[in-house]
């Protein structure tokens, strides 16, 4: 006899020793009696969480003994109170020590549905857990024949009681549909070592219906199976030792359900309007406890600024009369004719004109956005970091223009490659600070600044220049810039009279640029969204700020978030390098690293070469110099057009955006090209940048 | 049910880990302390700084002068709770060739000279060595547990389950501005004791300590918090003896780590004599931690 058998032989001794006390009319008699069932499945499926299955459960067969449950209702009472949706409770006695009492006790306890867990192979025993209060029971398909399995469904169903219906593998899984199951437990335990196999519940899971409502049932104890289970398409999950073993139930099922929750909070769709903590894993807030208040503080203040007609009114202002918005859509026909050169096609090219707002980038979008808020918020002090310098001017100008004070961080090599942004943004009155430690670069600039925000944040406001950092940073900077996209898109229609465009182009550091002008098209499956990061002196050099191709980044937490980061086998943050300061960053906003891994935005990158003969191109052909940065997106044009091509397009419609204008790079690009003479070059100085000597 | 397939396969391994019912160990020790009126000397130094070898002799040092609990850092190449003093010596350890996997031997160092062994990691350390993988080393190596500067209780779900499984302390920090909704959260998933720091800011040395806090370690015991012990800015005998008066333990980490540095910012070179000034300096405090409250 099979362990399985031998459960049920049990299991139906016990019972028929039940029926000399109790017979089945006077079952059927108590169950008229008992209380109308709850309908498990409105319990068992939830849009904002992953309900949980929280289980009596006093030992098992393979574990033994597990704990003493001597008060089986406080403890039901407890998971109830911790947000589970249902209690299972053992009734088998023999080898889980459960029992009718048990049920019995629960029922009378809490207002959730309960599941009797038995062998359950009778009618008897189906009628005598509705006479106990069961709103839902177990069935094991390896238990029963498919004849057996048919009816004691449809009795329970009849009951109006709901049967989780336990499968181990594909066969079953058909015999249990085949039957009608409604709720299909699946058990997904790898027999070779007892962990729980992913894979083998997603193959299991996967030809199930929608409105089959799916349990994981197998080896779940904390968040990580949780989570697991969850991203793996799991509507509800069924816990024991995890739960009924902790010393804090009511504080371990709520974990759980929290786990849940912020699970299912990620996979929001439509892409555009997705808010944080959560994008897919990405994201979350990964800071000392000491900063927690000042992000609760902005997220809640945001969200009131949100809603405030007179805040989004006086945004709109400032961005027309002071930034300079809308800025132009330009068409590019003659560096659309060197696409066309290049790859064979015909596209039409749009520039969206970031480079021409106020300070020359799309900086100022987010830092006008962030400074009124700063004001809501009754703090004085604002500090930012800078890499290419946009945003450290961009944050100086509007504390100029408000009457903030300003202090800006900037690592050592990059105010000696962006010399000129320091001096504007000293002249704006704004305290620049150069950072010497680490690597000298937009990160170590970034930890000093959170070093400074750790300690002054009572009056003090991190203006965070992307979409990184600790939520809510990455949803508040896309809220900003995300005007980018919508003026674009509305311009193409009424300035150019074309629907919608067929690539949108942007390259990537942090990512905000990107994901301003990406979305107002994440949801229009018309659109293919391309970003290019620094590819430096290419993948392989291992001198780059590529996080997305094969080999470069990994999942980790940088800075406060959970995303793609360069890093060691240690752990360490690599070196990153890149003739774009801008770009020159480690990690990239959480948001990008879930559009990467729902294949939304194609993700590549540009050379500093490839970045630099686009930074000419672009000056030569239309007269408009982008900064290095943006020079990435130009260069990503040609490779996006190459994929269009590729995709069947003759004549697409492409929107680049020039998030910065080139002055601050000439000396780089002087150098580059070597436009100067040694006695000019010797009287503009050297100014570190890189282009003729390495970093 | 699991039990079905688990019990069919002969061969199979013994089961995964359920809860670990071991006591917490650093709880022990802070009770074993207290019952003796004193409280608990927590001595933080970063590993593999100068060198491997000798930042174990460096651990035990601390051990044998009077220090109850080490509190071995992880350098990490971006330490946003850390100061120039913590921060330079990470960077030196990193330099000379850190690796993580060698942290079980300071662990077993602390452990066998009769230390509570806590290991501090920005977190991303520990989740790139494996979470699951970290908690099973760490405990192996008689390890109590570990304090997380940049998890907060909310995201360390991961954390707390392995913790749970390993018999693991989670040591999780409060500020003077978290609020008291904050402090509960802080509390009610803490393991061992709840690290509060003295001020808000980044750790190193200072002349004065805010009176702050004495208030902090009263309203996180308040929250529920059975141990609390107090860290950041503590740099000499005098601040670690007021301190002492109210916390459960007194956390000293740059004061420790400067005695190992030179002017200049670099590793002493005479390494005999740099341990025997922390020695020194470790005995010191010590001596003013534990007559806090005589």
């Amino acid at each position: 006899m099979s362990v399985l058998d031998n459960l049920v032989a049990g299991a139906l001794a016990d019972q028929q020793i039940r029926e000399q006390q109790t017979s089945l009319a006077q079952l059927q008699e108590m169950a008229a009696a008992a209380p109308t069932p709850l309908d498990a499945k409105r319990w068992l499926r939830r849009n904002d969480g992953i309900p949980v299955i929280a289980e009596i459960k006093r030992a098992s067969p393979s574990k033994g003994h597990l704990t003493d449950i001597d008060d089986p209702a406080a403890l039901a009472r407890e998971y109830e109170q911790g947000c589970a949706s249902a209690i299972s409770v053992l009734t088998e006695g023999r080898h889980f020590l459960g029992s009718l009492e048990d049920l019995d006790a629960v029922r009378a306890a809490v207002n959730i549905p309960v599941l009797r867990k038995d062998f359950i192979v009778t009618e008897y025993q189906v009628w005598e857990a509705r006479a106990h209060g069961a709103d839902l029971i177990l069935l094991i398909v390896a238990a029963l024949s498919d004849a057996q399995l048919h009816y004691l469904l449809e009795l329970t169903h009849r009951l109006g009681m709901t049967a989780l219906v336990e499968t181990h593998t594909a066969q079953e899984i058909e015999r249990a549909r085949a039957a009608g199951a409604q709720v299909i437990g699946i058990n997904a335990r790898n027999l070779k070592n007892l962990q729980v196999d992913i894979d083998v519940y997603r193959q299991l899971a996967h030809d199930l219906p929608n409105d089959v409502i799916k349990v994981a049932e197998s080896g779940i104890f904390g968040v990580t199976e949780l989570n697991t289970y969850a991203l793996a398409g799991a509507d509800a999950v069924l816990v024991g030792e995890g739960v009924a073993t902790a010393d804090d139930h009511v504080l371990a099922v709520r974990r759980l359900v929290k786990a849940g929750e912020l699970v299912k909070s990620s996979q929001d769709t439509p892409l555009s309007t997705k808010e944080g903590p959560y994008f897919g894993q990405f994201g979350g807030r990964f800071v000392p406890e000491a900063l927690v208040n000042a992000i609760d503080e902005l997220e809640q203040v945001y969200n009131e600024a949100k809603q405030d007609p007179a805040f989004q009114a006086e945004l709109k202002r400032l961005n027309e009369q002071y930034v300079g918005r809308r800025s132009p859509l330009t068409e590019a026909p003659r560096f659309a004719e060197r696409i066309a050169e290049k790859t064979g096609i015909h596209p039409r090219v749009f520039l969206k004109r970031e480079d021409l707002n106020h300070t020359g980038a799309h900086k100022i979008n987010n830092a006008l956005g962030q400074a009124l808020l700063v004001k809501r918020m009754g703090k004085t002090r604002v500090i930012a970091e800078t890499g290419a310098g946009q945003h450290g001017v961009a944050t100086a100008t509007v504390c100029a223009m408000m009457g903030l004070k300003c202090r800006i961080y900037m690592g050592q090599i990059d105010a000696r490659r962006q010399a000129l942004n320091v001096a504007r943004m000293r002249m704006l009155g704004a305290e620049v600070v150069e950072v010497t430690a680490g690597d000298r670069i937009l990160k170590d600039a970034i930890n000093e600044a959170l070093r400074d925000w750790v300690t002054n944040v009572q009056d003090t406001h991190y203006l965070l220049g992307t979409v990184a950092g600790p939520h809510p940073f990455p949803t508040i900077v896309r809220d900003f810039q995300k005007v980018i996209g919508e003026e674009a898109r509305d311009q193409l229609k009424e300035w150019y009279g074309i629907d919608h465009p067929d690539a949108v182009v942007a390259c990537i550091g942090g990512g905000s640029n990107a994901i301003g002008v990406m979305n107002a098209f994440l949801d229009d499956d018309r659109v293919h969204l391309y970003g290019y990061e620094a590819g430096g002196d290419g993948p392989e050099s291992g001198r780059h700020a590529i996080r997305f191709a094969p080999g470069t980044g990994e999942l980790g937490m940088f800075q406060g978030t959970k995303s793609y980061v360069l890093v060691n086998d240690e752990g360490q943050t690599l070196d990153t390098y890149s003739i774009s300061a801008g770009l020159d960053y480690a990690s990239v906003g959480p948001e990008h690293s879930w559009l990467k891994d729902i294949g939304r935005v194609h993700y590549s990158w540009a050379t500093d070469e490839e970045a630099m003969n686009a930074f000419r191109d672009l000056s030569q052909t239309e007269g408009i110099i982008p900064a290095i940065e943006s020079s990435h997106a130009i260069a990503g044009a040609y490779k996006a057009a190459e994929d269009l091509k590729a995709k069947g397009y003759d004549h697409p419609v492409m929107i680049v955006n020039v998030s910065g204008r080139g002055d601050k790079d000439m000396h780089t690009a002087a150098k580059w090209f070597g436009y100067l003479t040694d006695e000019q070059e010797a009287a503009l100085g050297d100014n570190g940048a890189p282009g003729s000597h390495t970093a | 049910m699991n039990h079905i397939q688990e019990s069919a396969d002969a061969t199979v391994p013994t089961q995964p880990q359920g809860f670990s019912k071991q006591p917490s160990q650093t709880a022990a020790r802070l009770t074993q302390l207290k019952a003796e009126n004193k409280p608990a000397m927590i001595g933080y130094l970063p590993f593999g700084f100068p060198d491997t070898a000798t930042s174990i002799e460096a651990m035990r040092t601390l051990v044998e002068n009077g220090c109850d609990i080490v509190e071995i850092g992880l350098p990490y190449s971006d330490p946003v709770m850390d100061g120039p003093v913590i921060q330079r010596a990470s960077q030196i350890a990193i330099e000379n060739g850190e690796r993580i996997a060698n942290v079980f031997k300071a662990v077993e160092a602390v452990a066998e000279a009769g230390g509570v062994p806590l290991i501090m990691s920005y977190w991303n350390l520990i989740f790139h060595y494996g979470v699951e993988q970290f908690a099973r080393d760490f405990a192996q190596a008689g390890g109590a547990g570990l304090i997380t500067p940049d998890l907060i209780p909310d995201e360390a779900g991961e954390w707390i389950e392995a913790s749970d499984r390993y018999g693991l302390d989670r040591i999780f920090l409060v500020s003077p501005d978290s609020t008291d909704r904050r402090l509960k959260v802080v509390t009610q998933h803490a393991r061992g004791f709840v690290y509060a720091a003295s001020r808000m800011g980044v750790t190193g040395e200072r002349d004065a300590l805010d009176i702050a806090p004495q208030t902090l370690v009263r309203r996180t015991h308040e929250a529920g918090a059975e141990f609390v012990c107090v860290g950041i800015g503590v740099s000499n005998a005098e601040q670690a003896r007021t301190v002492g008066a109210y916390a459960d333990g007194v956390i000293v980490g740059s004061a420790l780590v400067h005695t190992l540095l030179d002017e200049d910012g670099n590793a002493k070179t005479d390494t005999k004599a740099a341990l025997q000034d922390l020695a020194t300096v470790t005995r010191t405090i010590a001596q003013g931690v534990h007559t806090a409250r005589q």
